[in-house]
């Protein structure tokens, strides 16, 4: 049987048959390039339970500085590339985000309870030995 | 030609909605962590499996109810509306009373170095409202006289203060916390989860490669070093409960002030040990709800902190309740009892001498 000449495949046919592939392929890749790591680096920033800001701490091209506010309170931050998070200076009254020090792999954080700001790293190599979580 | 494409995205098709099932059936995979401030500390809830988000945010509902509940800053709670009724009894309700009673119970057991109505001595030293100052003994000697359980009476759900006596519920309300979100993970089939409550874990389950989850103590000596642990624990179905000095504390007159009272000198406790915590395992078949192994070990930790070294370990030795410890001590020494012994991992690079005592 012949097939009538509109039926025939074209050009715009096979295009949109690679389209199709295309995102198939795509689909896959995202669905199972969500398991393979826990992504980059990446320090999360939470002002009163709300995300204010995400760094991707190795795509940072030297020491970068940031301020954040919350309760009435500021915090200066510096990240630097490859990991390495702290509170510089603060004016709330506890100073425990500043006595926290330096944060520099996934699970860590430093916690401003006047100022309800949570920074809290995240990604990063996977280290087995690492603690999955901190008490005291 | 068309077959072989056809085929072919056939395939790349199904293998991506395959790779969505397992995604959403696989409790490996299924990760939520939230993370939020509440009992004026921080917490997070990491929790796997197909509940996992539903699961976390139902825990963050709970532990905000039992703030409001519990809370003594806050007017409108239960806690506030007895220590404000001016020694008269009020209904306080089946949970409170509960909590009441469990408090009663660890402040006989321990002889008094757990008390909920040392609340006033705390404020006394501005611990409360962040405006520390050191009070006077005439000022001590006159709150200490009312500290001690026999200024709580209960009877079911009412319950009355002798007036003047005002109660706190902090040394336990995180640990029933934990109990609560127990259940809350026992009723959404939770398989694996942390969950941390400002010094309180609940390590749930193992971790996803099979491993115990790795607990790490924070070493009371470096305690502005995120990475500076005293030792690690190996945990499986454990709660663990640290109380430390080091944890709130004020300077004065060259002097180091810290938050932990005891309640028999009105003075922070001044007992050798930097830190305490204090083990036990979380049977999921005794998870109902209720005061249970998280309130205990919350306060325990703070008891045996109070008591010092030896008394802390002739109670753990008197076999009252079923818990394991890791005492930190002021002059160096960590010491663990043997019921963890094998779950615990020294950190090398902290200094401190290891014992394992029976």
């Amino acid at each position: 049987m012949k097939s009538s000449p509109k039926l025939r495949p074209c050009l715009w046919d096979a295009l949109v048959v690679l389209l199709v592939a295309a995102l198939a392929a795509a689909c896959a890749l995202a669905v199972w390039g969500g398991h393979s790591g826990s992504g980059p680096l990446t320090a999360v920033v939470t002002v009163d339970g709300a995300e204010a800001e995400r760094v991707e701490l190795d795509r940072l091209k030297g020491t970068a500085e940031r301020t954040y506010s919350g309760g009435g309170y500021t915090l200066r931050v510096s990240m630097e590339p490859h990991g390495g998070v702290r509170v510089e200076e603060a004016d709330c009254p506890t100073q425990d985000c500043v006595h926290t020090g330096t944060i520099t792999r996934a699970g860590q954080s430093i916690v401003c309870l006047p100022a309800r700001i949570i920074i809290r790293l995240e990604g990063g190599p996977v280290d087995k030995d690492a603690p999955d979580v901190v008490i005291g | 030609m068309k077959r072989f494409a056809a085929a072919a995205l056939a395939a790349l098709m199904a293998a991506g909605l395959s790779g969505c099932g397992w995604q959403t059936v696989d409790p490996d995979e299924a990760r939520e962590s939230i993370q939020v401030i509440a009992m004026d500390t921080v917490m997070i809830f990491t929790t796997y499996g197909e509940k996992s988000t539903h699961a976390d945010y139902l825990s963050e509902d709970e532990v905000r109810r039992l703030e409001s509940l519990l809370s003594r800053t806050d007017s409108e709670s239960v806690v506030s509306q007895l220590n404000n009724a001016g020694g008269l009894g009020i209904s306080v309700g089946e949970e409170v009373g509960g909590l009441l009673a469990a408090a009663e119970e660890y402040s006989l057991a321990t002889g008094g170095a757990f008390d909920i109505t040392i609340a006033p001595v705390v404020s006394a030293w501005g611990f409360t409202e962040e405006e520390n100052r050191v009070p006077s003994q005439e000022e001590l000697d006159g709150l200490l006289a009312l500290v001690g359980p026999e200024h709580v009476t209960l009877d079911a759900d009412a319950a009355a203060l002798t007036p003047g006596t005002q109660i706190d519920l902090g040394g336990i309300a995180k640990g029933y916390a934990s109990d609560r979100v127990a259940e809350i993970l026992k009723e959404n089939n939770i398989p694996r989860a942390t969950i941390s409550l400002g010094g309180n874990v609940l390590a749930w389950g193992d971790r996803p490669d099979g491993t115990p989850w790795r607990v790490g103590i924070q070493d009371p000596q470096n305690a502005d070093r995120a990475d500076a642990y005293a030792g690690m624990l190996k945990l499986e179905n454990a709660f663990a409960v640290t109380s430390g000095g080091y944890q709130r504390f004020f300077e004065a007159d060259g002097r180091t002030y810290h938050h932990i009272i005891d309640p028999a000198t009105g003075y922070p406790a001044d007992s050798g040990l930097t830190s305490v915590t204090v083990v036990a395992d979380c049977d999921w078949d005794e998870v109902d709800g209720r005061p249970g192994v998280g309130t205990m070990c919350d306060a325990l930790s703070t008891a045996l902190f109070v008591m010092g070294e030896e008394k802390a370990l002739d109670f753990w030795r008197s076999g009252v309740y079923d818990f394991d410890l890791v005492l930190v001590t002021e002059d160096g020494r960590v010491v663990v009892t043997d019921g963890i012994a094998n779950e615990f991992e020294a950190s090398e690079e902290s200094g401190y001498s290891y014992e394992v005592v029976s």
